[in-house]
């Protein structure tokens, strides 16, 4: 019977699934109870015995070493979860683990990991609908079957499980997984086993799926990034040797290190942080024009204002004479500020609607960092721009004056005698 | 079925010799062994469990509240699917019963195997084998329980396996079951 070393952080779901090989077959695995992320993975005499340095690895006491989860898992079970004696349910045990790899981890980690703040949000992410079929699948699968291989619990079911954790903690709320009761059935079935009650403790099945709040990513990023610089420094060299296409083609392994590495991303990546920060503070700024009458925020903005580092421009849709309904170009606006979400945290505009269906025109008064157009910063900013007329503006004119306080304070007309009708404050 | 041939069936199961098993004069499945004698199908089950250390036996014992429960599906195999799965219609209906049970889970009582799991099934065992497929094929979740129980050899004692294949098929092809 093997025993040894399980060297994991905690409550991590590979080292689950060797753990629960274990309690089946009565291994003896004990977890280091000294390991500490990111110290004990990377010091020397851990990268000798395990030179990728990740974990879960595995160290017996006869001093032989193994890394992969799903290595660990077998060579820890017993007979029975290996499979039994037949070869089609070992092979069909094989068959389980590859699809929880290659299929649900992925899926699972794009669908939870953004939401943990663990990594950004990606666009256009399809990782719902792919984890989705992929529970389909099973689903079919287990409206015949008990179990996945055979009609004992096998490394197949548990590994599986294993991969299922995430998604079942976080997202999978009752209506989100009701489709898909044959996989609860069979999912309740193996976490309520004692073996895997015994490893896998207070869990919960999710109640309410978890929604991304941006602020989550920027305290963990914070979190991570903040406390060990020289770690930092090691993660980015890392960063360099992937670049940006592997990233895209492979978001399982992209993913998969950024579970084992507590997030690897890059502390920050405002296209912003480039430009000198100047004296001008968009948040105070903002809070005062939210909460304060024009009177009194609009001398505040140009008494704060800093025109070595900031600039105002004036944006002019190009278009004009194409718009119709009034609500149809009001989305047009808000459709562009959401496209710049991330730009909000160093610039500002107040973009209006003047005259009425049929006979209007859009234009806004935009601030922002830097004595450039903005836009050209990120390749995300880039999708509406084009459509407006941009011209800065002299800070100190009194041309300016007027209009930064009459696009600020939604009133008068635009060049054509077209009333002011709508504005939208983009903050 | 609660007969004489079904606790000895059952005490294969568990591995536990099935000693004298015989009706007495009131008709009661009676049991004789060590020189004690048990009366009545629930209670013999009660000291197979006892005397046995497989799986199944232990699963039966493993708390309070499973070992009520496993006596009370006994007490149902005993009082109303035995009896009831002579009529067409009753037959019918505990067939729909079990099948919107297995939904939600993969065995009868807890997460595991137990002794209600063999008295149900030995009790729907003919019911069951009588079925033609297009009838299995409303009785899915019930086919699978059945189909996973009788893949186990102790279960199965030698008896040929019931077919349940062409639902797989069916399945498959159609992809109409969810």
């Amino acid at each position: 019977m093997s025993t040894g070393t399980l060297y994991t952080y905690p409550e991590n779901f590979r080292a689950y699934k060797a753990l629960i090989a274990a309690q089946y077959s009565g291994a003896k695995v004990k977890v280091a109870d000294n390991f500490k992320f990111g110290e004990t993975n990377k010091s020397a005499d851990f990268l000798k015995k395990f030179p990728s340095g990740k974990v879960p690895a595995f160290e017996t006491d006869d001093g032989k070493f193994l890394s992969e989860s799903n290595a660990i898992a077998y060579f820890v079970a017993n007979e029975q979860l290996r499979g039994g004696k037949c070869p089609y349910v070992q092979a069909q045990v094989q068959q389980w683990i590859s699809f929880a790899d290659n299929e649900i981890v992925p899926a699972s980690c794009a669908w939870v990991f953004p939401l943990l703040g663990i990594v950004p949000q990606q666009k256009n992410n399809t990782a719902k609908q792919d984890a989705e079929v992929v529970l389909q699948l099973l689903n079919q699968k287990l409206l015949n079957a008990t179990y996945l291989a055979g009609e004992r619990i096998t490394l197949a079911d548990i590994i599986v499980f294993s991969s299922l954790l995430h998604l079942y903690e976080h997202v999978l709320e009752p209506s989100v997984r009701k489709p898909f009761g044959n996989v609860n059935r069979w999912f309740l079935t193996i976490l309520n086993q004692p073996q895997v009650q015994a490893v896998v403790k207070d869990y919960k099945l999710c109640e309410k799926s978890l929604v991304f709040d941006p602020k989550k990513y920027a305290e963990f990023q914070a979190k991570v990034g903040g406390g060990k610089p020289q770690q930092q420094k090691q993660e980015k060299k890392k960063e360099e040797k992937k670049p940006k296409e592997k990233k895209e083609q492979e978001p399982a392994e992209e993913l998969d290190a950024a579970d084992e590495a507590l997030a690897l991303e890059p502390k920050s990546k405002d296209p912003f942080d480039a430009l000198p920060k100047g004296t001008f503070n968009f948040d105070d700024f903002k809070r005062v024009y939210s909460n304060e009458d024009e009177a009194k925020s609009i001398p505040y903005f140009f008494e704060k204002f800093d025109p070595e580092n900031y600039s105002i421009w004036i944006g002019e849709y190009k278009y004009n004479d194409e718009l119709a309904k009034v609500f149809m170009s009001c989305n047009l606006i808000t459709g562009m500020f959401q496209r710049l979400d991330k730009m909000r945290k160093a610039a500002f505009a107040s973009v209006c609607l003047f005259g009425e269906d049929n006979n209007s025109t859009i234009s806004g008064i935009w601030v922002w960092r830097g004595q450039d157009l903005a836009f050209t910063l990120s390749p995300d900013w880039q999708i509406d721009y084009e459509v407006y007329d941009w011209k800065k503006l002299d800070a100190k004119s009194e041309e300016t004056k007027k209009l930064v306080t009459q696009y600020f304070s939604w009133s008068g007309t635009d060049k054509d005698g077209r009333k002011f009708n709508q504005g939208k404050i983009f903050k | 079925m609660c007969d004489v041939a079904t606790v000895k069936k059952i005490a294969n199961c568990l591995g536990v010799s099935p000693g004298q098993v015989k009706l007495n004069d009131e008709q009661v499945v009676t049991r004789i062994s060590k020189n004690k004698s048990v009366n009545g199908f629930a209670s013999i089950l009660e000291t197979l469990a006892l005397e046995s250390t497989s799986e199944t036996a232990l699963n039966s014992k493993s708390s309070r509240e499973v070992e009520a429960q496993v006596y009370q599906w006994i007490e149902f195999a005993v009082l109303y699917v035995a009896p009831g799965s002579k009529d067409k219609y009753v037959a019918k209906q505990l067939l729909a019963d079990f099948n919107r049970l297995f939904i939600n889970k993969s065995y009868l009582v807890g997460h595991f195997i137990t002794l209600a799991d063999l008295a149900v099934y030995y009790a729907i065992y003919n019911l069951v084998k009588c079925l033609t497929p297009v009838e299995k094929e409303s009785y899915l979740n019930l086919s699978r329980w059945f189909d996973h129980l009788q893949q186990r050899p102790e279960v199965n004692q030698g008896e040929p396996l019931l077919n349940f294949t062409t639902i797989y098929l069916h399945g498959w092809a159609t992809g109409t079951h969810i």
